[in-house]
């Protein structure tokens, strides 16, 4: 079983912290879709397959034009900021 | 001695109108946050389609890197939160970058050498932010714009090579068109990674990595910094602990950022909202023939084939545009060696002085070449035709014109200029006794003659007469 | 009957005889909506003014539709149903919200789905949980749950949905009307809030297969903003669904729905489900289909939810990395702009979506993308090469949408059904893992509660799925069914 530290610090990369008791419920759904993967490794000459990442093949996909469009105006882009300055967007101190 | 290993990852930004991912504009502006599209902004529901144009420079930078091109194109996402990074994730490419397993040639204190490079990939840049005492501010401009970012294989020994590997690629970008490739704009910005190899060692050193480096002068400051930290640690015994660092513009050094126990994890895994598209034959040919001679070739051209040293075909290659003025006026039938004294001489001076390009100026090949020539076939002499140049380029007139109009002739006819010599010597009687005397002041009377023939007087074959005159006397 | 719960062209015909206008629709639909949001929860927002294009040439001109509130659309609130939206209003169009415009549809409503579109449930939503309008003790399922509802309720003549795993089409079964996800790319997803960009698809739901290809010819068709959206087509789908399916071949998978499986269970709901099922392949059988009985490797048949929760977790803790507060979305005063996106995530996702994230981006780290998430790409490759293999022979597969008929809320929930008869449950997403066009017909009642089959298809064959759906539904009784609401 993954233990609920990594699971802890697995979330806090991700931004967000959880209840104590639902990482407990996160090891058990972990413990079952890794036996479930565990088993899929098994399945007879699945390494020679290369993985399906698109549903199938768009041969008629095409590139775009190199046009100017649809640029939104300035109280757009900021239309739902909470906290704005000189029409940037106001956060709280950057540290490197 | 220890050996020195560099590797560099440089971003350049390529040129287009629009973003690389996006319709919004790929422009710099004062005003913050005005050249959007809402893709630029990582709104939800947006989606990436690919600027077939930035496109077409990464490719164009790949096959003059001499890489090899995949099959399809294909983008990956690279995952994680910074606040200049709209999306949570960066739209690049990890699995088959536009090129692999290319090379550059350059040449270092005359010394050719080649530089593998890794890769070259299309990404999108990050917004920027700017810091003030509690606060930062977010302006998205930059977000979205086309990124190309060239990595080495480290093969870089030493500073020098380093430098003048980031010139020449900076000059491939330029020769392509594809970037102003301006580092005072940001355009331009390199990580490197450096190590050093005891002597007789098979494996490289630990590496440090140095990111954000924004000027190629800084570039060098952060390597003789680095070399210099690394061969106190070693030479105490010390070891190097593989890490990330930056340089302070303020202190000079480099300062620890992370190390790799830290190291971040990416989690890369294709981009799925871009079908992979099978690049089109054709169209690769047709950006190959586009790539024009590059700055190595050229030099090498102009040193064998036109017998030009180094330092002057440097120069000329400098500049794309002074590369083609000067093969320009080789095609009038000219002299390689005399044409490329005269651009480095005078219309270099004049460029550098006014700050302009070799296409701002009036003077086209043809009347460079008119002008040459006719210093060449002794219609005017050097010096006047320095003076002819000089005067159309700065009051935009035509050489030969200038030449016509007053009168300009260098007097080369014997019997003419002997009368002059004559009359001079007979002016000058004082003159004369000293040079009988034994004072070599030859040079005396053919001032006169210059002053007399307002220069137009060749001045070798005055000297001449003027000694057989004096001698015979 | 109602005008508002009508089909579509008898809607369109009464405009044009002047017997009702687009104006008292609207408004019919949202006095409905209104009088049955406290008890089933359709919406997140109603739209109270009527704003509407005028586009004569369109069969939906005047036609009062509602959106799952996933989809972009410019100066109205989009929640996807998740705090961390709760306040977010877009400033620009979704390219299924602009088509719809143009044709002269009106937008009444923006649906309740599960939060972000991560479940199945119809209870995760961040205004509450989404109640069965044949039951309101059962759920509707999810996560296009609102959509569903809001049909199934007569409010409107159709709803938009995206189906991601089976989001369109298990709540429409569960619903008693029907729901389309077409083939992949076959509508726009610009516009839509990315779950999994690889299965996420746009579709819709009516109360009849007619009403479904109306909606279709006009949200279909290639988008510059979508690379992935498939070219344009001639065909009309309206003008082909009553084509002669005489010598169609349907085929059913021996391991997902054969009556031996399930003989020891003691289940009354199931076993006749299935019936239900059986009967409606002998009405095919009748009118000329060729359906024949397939047998498919079960490891693969089982391989499909862990596939399909890999896949989907993995693409959609990467997809909702925008979600941060910092443009959008609720802020706190923390003094780190890190600790601000912290806190916004941390309250913004409820646990559920949190659990998904943290497993999705374990498959995604860096030692586990061979075993779990390059294992998953691959089952699903070998899945769908089966699939269209079997294409090759057949022109589509049927299969009972579920095992059952909606669970009721609360003990009994899908997730735990999902692990009884996983198979019956869950091979719906077949049709997002291949992009296979895929529609849920409601096929009858069991215990009072609607039932459905469903008929995948050839990729890009859009219009032979619609089709043969049509014609299936002509005999099943089934067609514009309204539910009746509580006894």
């Amino acid at each position: 079983m993954i233990e609920k530290e990594k699971l802890k610090s697995y979330a806090s990369k991700l931004m967000f912290d959880m209840k104590d008791e639902e990482y407990e419920t996160l090891q058990r759904e972990f413990d079952v879709i890794l036996k479930q993967m565990e088993l899929i490794s098994l399945i007879d000459g699945i390494k020679d397959v290369e993985p399906l990442t698109f549903p199938f093949e768009l041969e008629e996909a095409k590139f775009r034009e190199d046009e100017v469009k649809d640029v939104i105006s300035v109280d757009e882009a900021l239309f739902n900021v909470k906290d704005k300055l000189h029409n940037q967007v106001k956060v709280p101190k950057v540290v490197e | 001695m220890r050996k020195i290993v560099i590797g560099l990852e440089v971003h350049c930004e390529a040129r287009s109108l629009s973003k690389v991912f996006s319709t919004g504009k790929n422009e710099y502006s004062l005003e913050p946050n005005s050249n959007l599209s809402v893709v630029d902004l990582g709104f939800p529901g947006i989606m990436p389609v690919i600027n077939k144009e930035a496109l077409r420079k990464a490719l164009m930078m790949s096959l003059a890197l001499n890489c090899e091109v995949p099959e399809k194109i294909i983008f990956d996402r690279k995952n994680y939160f910074y606040p200049d990074l709209p999306k949570g994730y960066q739209i690049t490419q990890m699995h088959k970058p536009v090129g692999i397993n290319g090379y550059l040639m350059i040449n270092v204190d005359g010394v050719d050498k080649r530089v593998d490079i890794h890769d070259i990939h299309l990404e999108e840049d990050t917004a920027s932010l700017d810091h003030f005492g509690n606060y930062s501010l977010i302006d998205y401009n930059r977000s979205g714009i086309p990124l190309m970012e060239v990595v080495t294989e480290p093969t870089m020994n030493s500073v020098n090579e380093a430098l003048g590997f980031l010139e020449a690629l900076r000059k491939v970008f330029l020769y392509c068109e594809v970037s102003e490739a301006r580092s005072d704009k940001g355009q331009m910005r390199c990580d490197v990674n450096i190590s050093l190899m005891e002597e007789n060692a098979k494996e490289f050193g630990t590496k440090v990595e140095i990111k954000n480096i924004n000027s190629f002068n800084n570039v060098k400051l952060a390597l003789e910094y680095e070399i210099k930290r690394q061969t106190e640690i070693l030479d105490n015994g010390g070891k190097i602990i593989q890490e990330t660092r930056r340089f302070d513009v303020d202190s000079l050094t480099t300062i620890s950022m992370r190390n790799k126990v830290e190291a971040v994890d990416y989690k890369y895994f294709i981009e799925p909202n871009i079908p992979a598209i099978k690049l089109d034959k054709a169209w690769i040919d047709e950006i190959k023939a586009s790539i024009p001679k590059l700055q190595f070739e050229r030099v090498n051209i102009y040193m064998k084939e036109y017998g030009l040293s180094r330092y002057d075909a440097n120069i000329l290659v400098k500049e794309k545009e002074n590369a083609l003025y000067f093969e320009k006026c080789l095609t009038y039938g000219i002299n390689p060696k005399s044409v490329a004294n005269w651009i480095n001489g005078v219309i270099m001076g004049h460029l550098n002085k006014y700050e302009l390009g070799i296409r701002d100026i009036y003077v086209n090949e043809k009347m460079l070449v008119d002008l040459i020539k006719a210093v060449e076939d002794s219609t005017i002499s050097v010096k006047q035709g320095k003076e002819v140049l000089y005067k159309a380029l700065t009051e935009e007139l035509v050489p030969t014109e200038i030449i016509k109009q007053s009168n300009m002739r260098q007097i080369t006819d014997d019997d003419e200029l002997r009368t002059l010599v004559i009359e001079i010597i007979n002016d000058n009687k004082p003159m004369v006794d000293k040079y009988k005397s034994g004072k070599n002041i030859l040079d005396f009377f053919v001032g006169q003659m210059m002053k007399k023939t307002k220069g137009q007087a060749n001045p070798s074959k005055a000297s001449q007469m003027f000694k057989e005159e004096l001698d015979k006397s | 009957m109602e005008n508002i719960q009508m089909n579509i062209i008898d809607i369109q015909k009464k405009i044009k005889l002047g017997e009702v206008t687009s104006d008292s629709l609207f408004k019919d639909s949202l006095n409905k909506a209104n009088k049955y949001q406290d008890k089933y929860n359709c919406f997140v927002t109603l739209i109270n003014t009527k704003e509407q294009v005028n586009n004569p040439n369109s069969l939906l001109n005047g036609i009062p539709y509602a959106l799952k509130d996933n989809i972009s659309t410019k100066g109205i609130l989009t929640t996807a149903s998740s705090n961390i939206l709760s306040d977010y209003v877009p400033v620009y169009d979704a390219t299924i919200y602009k088509k719809l415009k143009d044709s002269g549809a009106v937008l009444m409503g923006k649906t309740v789905l599960d939060e972000l579109a991560m479940g199945g449930t119809g209870t995760t939503g961040h205004t509450g949980m989404v109640k069965n309008p044949w039951n309101s003790e059962c759920l509707i399922g999810g996560s296009s749950s609102g959509s569903a509802a809001a049909v199934a309720l007569g409010i409107v003549p159709f709803a938009i949905g995206s189906d991601t795993g089976d989001s369109i089409r298990k709540p429409a079964a569960f619903g008693g009307v029907v729901g389309y996800k077409p083939t992949y790319g076959r509508v726009s997803r610009y516009g839509l809030f990315a779950f999994a960009s690889s299965l996420d698809h746009l579709g819709c739901f009516a109360r009849s297969v007619e009403d479904v290809a109306i909606v279709m010819d006009t949200i279909k068709g290639h988008d510059e903003k979508d690379m992935t959206s498939l070219p344009d087509e001639s065909v009309v789908y309206l003008d082909s669904i009553n084509n002669d399916i005489r010598g169609r071949k349907l085929f059913y998978i021996k391991e997902i729905c054969d009556r031996k499986r399930y003989e020891n269970i003691n289940d009354e709901e199931l076993h006749k489900t299935l019936d239900n099922f059986y009967s409606v392949i002998d009405k095919c059988k009748e009118m000329g289909f060729v359906v024949e009985e397939v047998s498919f490797d079960e490891t693969l048949l089982n391989a499909i939810y862990p596939t399909y929760i890999s896949i989907s977790c993995a693409e959609a803790t990467s997809n909702n990395a925008n979600l941060t507060g910092i443009l959008y979305g609720p802020r706190s005063d923390a003094k780190k702009v890190n600790d601000m996106m912290f806190d916004a995530r941390t309250k913004g996702f409820s646990e559920l979506i949190k659990r998904r994230f943290v497993l999705g981006s374990y498959i995604l780290q860096k030692e586990n993308q061979e075993k779990l998430f390059f294992n998953s790409g691959r089952i699903r490759r070998m899945i769908v090469d089966k699939f269209n293999d079997l294409f090759k022979e057949y022109d589509g597969l049927i299969l009972p949408a579920s095992g059952g008929i909606a669970p009721k809320a609360g003990s009994d929930d899908l997730d735990k059904l999902s692990k009884r008869y996983l198979l019956l449950e869950n091979h719906l997403a077949i049709g997002n893992f291949g992009g296979f066009p895929s529609i849920t017909i409601p096929s009858g009642l069991v215990n009072d509660m609607p039932v459905a089959i469903n008929i995948t298809g050839r990729v890009k064959e859009d219009v032979v799925v619609l089709n043969m759906a049509k014609k299936i539904e002509d005999v099943l009784g089934c067609k514009n069914m309204i539910a009746r609401g509580d006894k």
